[in-house]
C-alpha cells in the first residue's frame, strides 16, 4: 500500500523535476516525436545494467533519502556537499557515492520502466493529435470559402430584396387596417345616430342600437367608449329625474336601464344622484344669493364650504334665500316621491302583465327579485334624503345669527320651517328632530334678545306714561286685539297654530298629493306672507282690524248704545263665554260705584298697559308656535308682568316715612314679591356710577334698570288730592293687567310643559294675586295726605275735657274734621269727573281716612289730661256728631274703627277690676293710651293704689310686646 | 344690524313726535321710515305708539326715538303727555285734505307750548303719490312753513319718497344748533340725550335731578 502511494509521489516529482526541461512543452515539439523517444532507449539500456531484481531495488529506492522526492527544487550538489562530514574520508565518501550511484540507477531504471509501460499509449494519442491537426486544417478552408461565399450573396443580392419583402408585408397589414378603418367610419356614423338618438332621449332606442353595433363590431376598442358614453349621458339623464321628475323620461331611462340589465345599479346611481342633487341645490341657491349681495363675480365663494357660505347670507337675504331653499328641496323630495309613485304604479302594471303572459318564467323571478330591491331601496332611501335635507337646512338655519330680525320676519322663518316638517312628517313619518332642535335654538336666542329690546321699549313706555286714562269702550276686550286673534283659531282643537293654510285640509290630503302637478307649497306660503306680516305688523300698533277699530272707535256715540246691546255685540264678535262672564262681573261691580259718573264702566288702562297686553298676544303667539321654548317664553312674559307692578309701586306706593309707620301696609306677600322683582329684574346700579366694575355684565344684560315716573306727573297738589288720577290709572291699570293674565292662565297652563307647571302657579299665586294688593300701600299715602290729622290734635289739645255739667254742643275740632273730610269728598268727585273711581277705590281712600281720623281722635283724647265724666260725655258727643256728618258723605259701612273711639271714651266708665281685665283684653291701645285712661280717672272712681295695680298690668302686657 | 337694544352705542339720542290731524298717515310715515315698507291698511293709532331707529347725521350716530300720536281728539289727553320734552317734530298734513292743512296752526301752537319753544319742526305734506287729488299747492304750504319758520318737504309713506330726508333733516338742525350752542342738551326737558357711547358721566346729574325730582313727588 505504501508504496503506492510513495510510487505516485515519485511519479509527478520526477516529471517536475527530472524531466523539467525536456518534457515541458510536448505539442511545439510533438513536430519531432521520433527523437524524443530514441533519447529515452540509451539511457534505458545503461540502467538495465544494473540489478534487476525488483526487490533489491525497490530497497534502493526506499533508501532515498527523503528530501529528494521534494517537490522543492534544491540544490542538491549544495546539500550533499554540507551534509559532508568535517573530517573526509576518501573511503565514506566513494561508499556514499556508490550508494547514490546505486540510487541513481535504482531510480533510472524504474522511470524507464514505467516509460516503457506508457510508450504505446503515447503513440496512439500523438496519432490522433496529428488527425486531429488534418481536420482542422480541411475545415479553416470551407470556412474561408464559405465567407468568400457570403459575402458575394451579401453584396450582390440580399439588402435589395428584404427590403422589398418587408414593403410586401407592410402594404398588405395596412389594407387589414383600411378594412377595419371602414368599420370604424361606419360604427361612429352609428354614434352620430346614437348621440341622435340620446338627444331625442329615446334612451331604449339607443340602447338597442348600441347593442347591434356590439355584436357587429365587438372587437374594436373604440366600441367600448361609445358605449360608456352612452352610459354616463344616460346616467345625466337619470339625475335630472332628481330636479325634475318627468315620467316619460323617467320611463324611458329606465327601459334603457332595463336592456343594458343594470336596473340595481340604476336604484343605486338614482340614491347617489338624490344625495348629489340635495347638495347641488342647496349650495346652487345659497351661492346665488351670496354672490348676488356680495354684488360681485369673486369667485372665492365657489370654493367655499356650504357650512362656511351659509354663514356668508345677509340678514336681508335670509328669507328669500331660504324660501327658495324649501322650494329646491322640495322639488327634489318630490322628484324622488314621484320616482316612488312610478315605481309604484309601473311594478303594478307590470305584475298585471306578466301574470296574464307567464311564460318567461325565470325572467319574471328575475324582475321579481329586482323589483323587491327598488321597493327596499327606495323606501329606504325616504328617511336618508329627508335627513340629508334636514341637515343641509339646519346649516343653513343656525349659519345667521336671527336674534336681530324683526318679529314677523323671525315668524315667517318659523312658518317656513315647520312647513318643512309638516313635508317631512308626510315624506318619511319623521318628527324632524334635526330641524326642532336647531328651531329650538334659534328661537331662545331671538327670544332672549327680542324680550331685552321689548324690556326696553317698555321702561320707555313707562317712563314716558304720565297716567292718563287711555278711551277704550266698556265692552272692550283683549280678544278684540289683534294680538289675541289666535286664540279663537285654537279654540278648535288641535289645530296647528302655525297658520298653516293647509293645515286644515291635511288629514285628507297631502302636500305631495296638492302639489303633486306643479305649485310648490312654499310658493303658496311665500303669496302668504304679505297677508301674514300686516296681521304681525298690525301688532306693532299699526291696527288692521275691524274688531279692534270697534273697540276704539266712536267712543262717543258709544254712549247712546243700551249696555244690553254692547254685550250682545261682544257676544257676536268674539263669542267668547269666559271673557263676557268676566266683563259682566267687573261691570256689575263697577255700577255700584259712586264715583263712576262719567263714561260708563270702560276698563281703566293706560297706553302702556295696552303695550304689555299686545306683548303677552305676541308672546303668546310665540309660544304656540314654538312649543319647545314655551316655558322660557312664559317665564319672559311674566318679567313684563313683573315690571309694570314694579313701576307702578316704585312710582306710587313706595313711600319710606309711612312705611315705617309699621301699619301692615303692604303684605308680607307684596313685600316678597316686590323683593323678589327687584332682586332678579332690577338693575339697581344702573343709575349710580359710571366707573361700575364690569362685574356681572352677564347678569345685568338680563335685567332692567329702576324706573323714574315722568316729570309731568304731580304727586304733590292737594288739589288733585296728591295725583290721585295717575294714581287710580296706574294702580286700576295694574289691576286690570292682572285680570288679563288671570283670564289668560287656563291657556297658558295648557301650552306649560307639565314640569314647569308651578313655575306658572307660583307666578299667578304670588304676584299676579298680589296687584289689587298694591292698592293698599298706594292710596293710603293720599288718605295720609288729605285730612290735616295734626290740626286736628291742636284742635283737640285746646279743648277743656273737665267741665262740670253736660254740654249740648260739640267741640269745633269734629266741625274742622268734618269740614277737611268734605273738602276730601269734593276733590274726589272733581278727581272722578276725570278718571272713573272704582268702588273698591273709593272705598279703601275713604276706609283709610276715616281710620286715621278715628286713630287721631283717639290719640288726641289720650292726650287730655284732667277729665270729668261730663268731659268723657263730651267726647262721646262730638264723636256722634262726627259719625252722624260722616256717614251723609259716604256710603261705607260699618264706619271703620267706630268701636276702637267708642271703646276707648267709655273705658273711662270701668271700675277698677273691670278695667283690669279690660286692658288685658284691648292690646290695639297703645301704651301711652292705656296709660293716659288710668291716669285721667285718677281721682273720680280709681284711687292711687288702683292706679299702681293697672299700670303694673300695662306693664306686664307691655312687656311682651319687647 | 348686530345692535341690540341694551348694547348699542349712538352719540345722542332725540326725542321726536309726529303730530298732525287723524288719517294724515303719521303712522305710515313712522313704519315707512323704520320698516321701509308701506303699511296699506292701517288703522287709527290708539293713544301713542313707539319706534326708534338709529341713523348717521354727518358722521354722528343719533337715536331717535320717535312717538307717533294719535290724531283723533278724544286722544288728546294722552297724547299731550307726550310731547314734554321732544326735540323734534314732523307735523303731518294730508295734500289731499285741505281741513288737515287747516287745523296745522292749532298743532304747531301745541307743539311749541307743550314741548318746548326750541322743537324744531318739519312740515310734512304727506301723501304725494296722490297728486291728483291735490287740494294743497306746494307754494302755499312751503310760504306757510315760512312764516312759520318750519322746514318742509312733501312726502309720500307709499312710496318712500323723502319719508328718510323729513326725519334726518329734522335731525341735521337739532345737531347744528346742538354745535353752534342754540340748544343744550343738559337743559331738563330738551329731548336730547348723550348716548352710552359718549360722556355718560355727563348724563349722571341730569338722572341725579330726575330722582330728586321723583322723590319730592311723594
Amino acid at each position: 500500500m505504501s508504496f503506492h502511494g510513495n510510487n505516485h509521489n515519485c511519479q509527478w516529482s520526477f516529471k517536475s523535476s527530472y524531466f523539467h526541461s525536456g518534457l515541458s512543452s510536448p505539442v511545439t515539439e510533438s513536430t519531432h516525436p521520433g527523437e524524443a523517444s530514441r533519447g529515452l532507449h540509451e539511457e534505458f539500456r545503461e540502467l538495465r545494467e544494473q540489478p534487476t531484481d525488483p526487490q533489491a531495488q525497490q530497497e534502493i529506492i526506499n533508501s532515498i533519502e527523503e528530501v529528494y522526492f521534494s517537490n522543492d527544487s534544491f540544490d542538491i550538489v549544495k546539500y550533499e556537499l554540507e551534509k559532508l562530514p568535517p573530517v573526509l574520508s576518501l573511503q565514506e565518501l566513494e561508499e556514499y557515492r556508490d550508494k547514490l550511484k546505486q540510487q541513481q540507477a535504482a531510480v533510472s531504471k524504474k522511470v524507464a520502466d514505467l516509460i516503457l509501460e506508457k510508450q504505446p499509449a503515447y503513440a496512439k494519442e500523438l496519432e490522433r493529435v496529428t488527425s486531429l491537426q488534418t481536420g482542422l486544417q480541411l475545415a479553416a478552408v470551407i470556412c474561408t470559402n464559405g465567407r468568400r461565399h457570403l459575402n458575394t450573396a451579401k453584396e450582390g443580392f440580399t439588402q435589395a430584396s428584404l427590403g422589398l419583402l418587408a414593403n410586401q408585408r407592410k402594404r398588405q397589414l395596412l389594407i387589414g387596417l383600411l378594412k377595419s378603418l371602414r368599420t370604424i367610419k361606419t360604427l361612429q356614423r352609428t354614434d352620430v345616430r346614437l348621440s341622435e338618438m340620446l338627444e331625442e332621449e329615446d334612451y331604449p332606442g339607443a340602447i338597442q342600437l348600441c347593442l347591434e353595433c356590439q355584436k357587429a363590431a365587438s372587437t374594436f376598442k373604440h366600441y367600448s367608449c361609445i358605449r360608456s358614453g352612452g352610459i354616463e349621458q344616460l346616467d345625466v339623464a337619470l339625475s335630472k329625474i332628481c330636479k325634475n321628475f318627468d315620467i316619460s323620461h323617467y320611463t324611458k331611462v329606465q327601459q334603457a336601464y332595463r336592456l343594458l340589465g343594470k336596473t340595481q345599479t340604476a336604484m343605486d346611481q338614482l340614491h347617489m344622484h338624490f344625495t348629489q342633487a340635495i347638495h347641488n341645490t342647496v349650495f346652487q341657491v345659497v351661492l346665488g344669493y351670496v354672490e348676488l349681495c356680495a354684488g360681485n363675480t369673486d369667485t372665492k365663494f365657489q370654493k367655499l364650504q356650504y357650512k362656511d357660505l351659509c354663514t356668508h347670507i345677509t340678514s336681508d337675504s335670509y328669507i328669500p334665500c331660504l324660501a327658495d331653499l324649501c322650494k329646491a328641496l322640495w322639488e327634489v323630495m318630490l322628484s324622488y316621491y314621484r320616482t316612488m309613485q312610478w315605481h309604484e304604479t309601473h311594478d303594478r302594471d307590470e305584475g298585471a302583465a306578466l301574470s296574464s303572459d307567464g311564460s318567461n318564467a325565470v325572467g319574471a323571478e328575475e324582475t321579481n327579485f329586482d323589483r323587491s330591491y327598488v321597493k327596499k331601496k327606495l323606501e329606504h332611501g325616504l328617511s336618508r334624503i329627508w335627513q340629508d335635507v334636514q341637515l343641509k337646512v339646519k346649516t343653513y338655519l343656525l349659519g345667521t345669527d336671527l336674534s336681530n330680525f324683526k318679529y314677523d320676519d323671525f315668524i315667517f322663518v318659523l312658518d317656513i320651517i315647520s312647513r318643512l316638517m309638516q313635508v317631512g312628517e308626510e315624506f318619511c313619518g319623521s318628527k324632524s328632530e334635526v330641524l326642532q332642535e336647531s328651531i329650538r335654538k334659534q328661537s331662545v336666542n331671538y327670544f332672549k334678545n327680542y324680550h331685552r329690546t321689548r324690556l326696553e321699549e317698555l321702561r320707555m313706555f313707562l317712563e314716558n306714561e304720565t297716567w292718563e286714562l287711555c278711551p277704550v269702550k266698556a265692552s272692550f276686550s283683549i280678544l278684540q286685539l289683534h294680538e289675541f286673534k289666535f286664540m279663537e283659531q285654537s279654540r278648535s282643537p288641535s289645530v296647528s297654530p302655525s297658520k298653516q293654510p293647509a293645515s286644515a285640509i291635511s288629514t285628507t290630503v297631502t302636500l305631495f298629493e296638492q302639489y303633486c302637478n306643479g305649485g310648490n307649497p312654499f310658493e303658496i306660503q311665500a303669496n302668504n306672507k304679505d297677508e301674514e306680516t300686516e296681521d304681525v305688523l298690525a301688532s306693532n300698533g299699526y291696527e288692521s282690524d275691524e274688531q279692534e277699530k270697534s273697540a276704539y272707535q266712536e267712543y262717543d256715540s258709544d254712549s247712546d248704545v243700551p249696555e244690553e246691546l254692547k254685550r250682545d255685540y261682544v257676544d257676536e264678535q268674539t263669542g267668547d263665554v269666559p271673557v263676557k262672564s268676566i266683563s259682566r262681573e267687573t261691570l256689575k261691580s263697577r255700577k255700584r260705584s259712586d264715583y263712576s259718573l262719567n263714561k260708563v264702566n270702560a276698563p281703566i288702562l293706560t297706553n302702556t298697559t295696552l303695550n304689555v297686553i299686545r306683548l303677552v298676544g305676541k308672546y303668546m303667539q310665540m309660544m304656540n308656535i314654538l312649543k319647545p321654548i314655551a316655558f322660557d317664553v312664559i317665564h319672559f312674559m311674566s318679567q313684563l308682568f313683573d315690571y309694570y307692578l314694579y313701576a307702578v309701586y316704585t312710582f306710587f306706593g313706595r313711600n319710606d316715612t309711612f312705611e315705617l309707620t309699621g301699619l301692615g301696609l303692604s303684605s308680607s306677600r307684596l313685600r316678597t314679591t316686590l323683593n323678589r322683582i327687584q332682586e332678579s329684574l332690577i338693575d339697581l346700579e344702573v343709575s349710580a356710577d359710571s366707573t361700575v366694575t364690569l362685574t356681572a355684565v352677564e347678569e345685568r344684560k338680563e335685567k332692567v334698570p329702576s324706573l323714574h315716573l315722568s316729570h309731568l306727573v304731580v304727586l304733590t297738589s292737594g288739589n288733585t288730592l296728591y295725583g290721585l288720577a295717575e294714581r287710580v290709572v296706574a294702580t286700576e291699570s295694574l289691576v286690570f293687567l292682572a285680570e288679563q293674565f288671570e283670564f289668560l292662565q287656563p291657556h297658558l297652563d295648557t301650552v306649560m310643559p307639565a314640569a314647569k307647571k308651578p313655575f306658572l302657579q307660583q307666578f299667578y299665586s304670588q304676584t299676579v294675586s298680589t296687584a289689587s294688593e298694591l292698592r293698599k300701600p298706594i292710596y293710603w299715602i293720599v288718605a295720609a295726605k288729605a285730612i290735616d290729622y295734626e290740626q286736628m290734635l291742636l284742635l283737640m289739645a285746646n279743648v277743656k275735657w273737665d267741665v262740670k255739667e253736660i254740654m249740648s254742643q260739640h267741640n269745633i275740632y269734629v266741625d274742622s274734621l268734618l269740614k277737611e273730610f268734605e273738602q276730601f269728598n269734593r276733590r274726589l268727585n272733581e278727581v272722578s269727573k276725570r278718571v272713573r273711581i272704582p268702588l273698591p277705590v273709593s272705598n279703601i281712600l275713604w276706609e283709610h281716612c276715616i281710620r286715621l281720623a278715628n286713630r287721631t281722635l283717639v290719640e288726641g283724647y289720650a292726650n287730655v289730661k284732667k277729665c270729668s265724666n261730663e268731659g268723657r260725655a263730651l267726647m262721646q258727643l262730638d264723636f256722634q256728631q262726627f259719625l252722624m256728618k260722616l256717614e251723609k258723605l259716604t256710603d261705607i259701612r260699618p264706619i271703620p274703627d267706630k268701636e276702637f273711639v267708642e271703646t276707648y271714651i267709655k273705658a273711662y266708665y270701668l271700675t277698677e277690676n273691670d278695667m283690669e281685665r279690660w286692658i288685658k283684653e284691648h292690646r290695639e291701645y297703645s301704651t301711652k293710651q292705656l296709660t293716659n285712661l288710668v291716669n285721667v280717672c285718677l281721682g273720680s272712681h280709681i284711687n292711687k293704689k288702683a292706679r299702681q295695680k293697672l299700670l303694673a298690668a300695662i306693664d306686664d302686657i307691655d312687656r311682651p310686646k319687647r | 344690524m348686530s345692535q341690540t337694544a341694551m348694547s348699542e352705542t349712538y352719540d345722542f339720542l332725540f326725542k321726536f313726535l309726529v303730530i298732525g290731524n287723524a288719517g294724515t298717515g303719521k303712522s305710515c310715515l313712522l313704519h315707512q321710515f323704520i320698516e321701509k315698507k308701506f303699511k296699506d291698511d292701517s288703522n287709527h293709532t290708539i293713544g301713542v305708539e313707539f319706534g326708534s331707529k338709529i341713523i348717521n347725521v354727518g358722521g354722528k350716530y343719533v337715536k331717535l326715538q320717535i312717538w307717533d300720536t294719535a290724531g283723533q281728539e278724544r286722544f288728546r289727553s294722552v297724547t299731550r303727555s307726550y310731547y314734554r320734552g321732544a326735540a323734534g317734530a314732523l307735523l303731518v298734513y294730508d295734500i289731499t285734505s285741505r281741513e288737515t292743512y287747516n287745523a296745522l296752526t292749532n298743532w304747531l301752537t301745541d307743539a311749541r307750548m307743550l314741548a318746548s319753544q326750541n322743537i324744531v319742526i318739519i312740515l310734512c305734506g304727506n301723501k304725494k303719490d296722490l297728486d291728483a287729488d291735490r287740494e294743497v299747492t306746494f307754494l302755499e304750504a312751503s310760504r306757510f312753513a315760512q312764516e312759520n319758520e318750519l322746514m318742509f318737504l312733501e312726502t309720500s309713506a307709499l312710496t318712500g319718497e323723502n319719508v328718510e330726508e323729513a326725519f334726518v333733516q329734522c335731525a341735521r338742525k337739532i345737531l347744528n344748533k346742538i354745535e353752534s350752542g342754540e340748544l343744550d342738551p343738559e337743559r331738563m326737558g330738551s329731548g336730547i340725550q348723550y348716548g352710552d357711547a359718549a360722556l355718560r358721566q355727563l348724563r349722571s346729574p341730569h338722572r341725579a335731578q330726575a330722582q330728586s325730582a321723583q322723590e319730592c313727588g311723594c
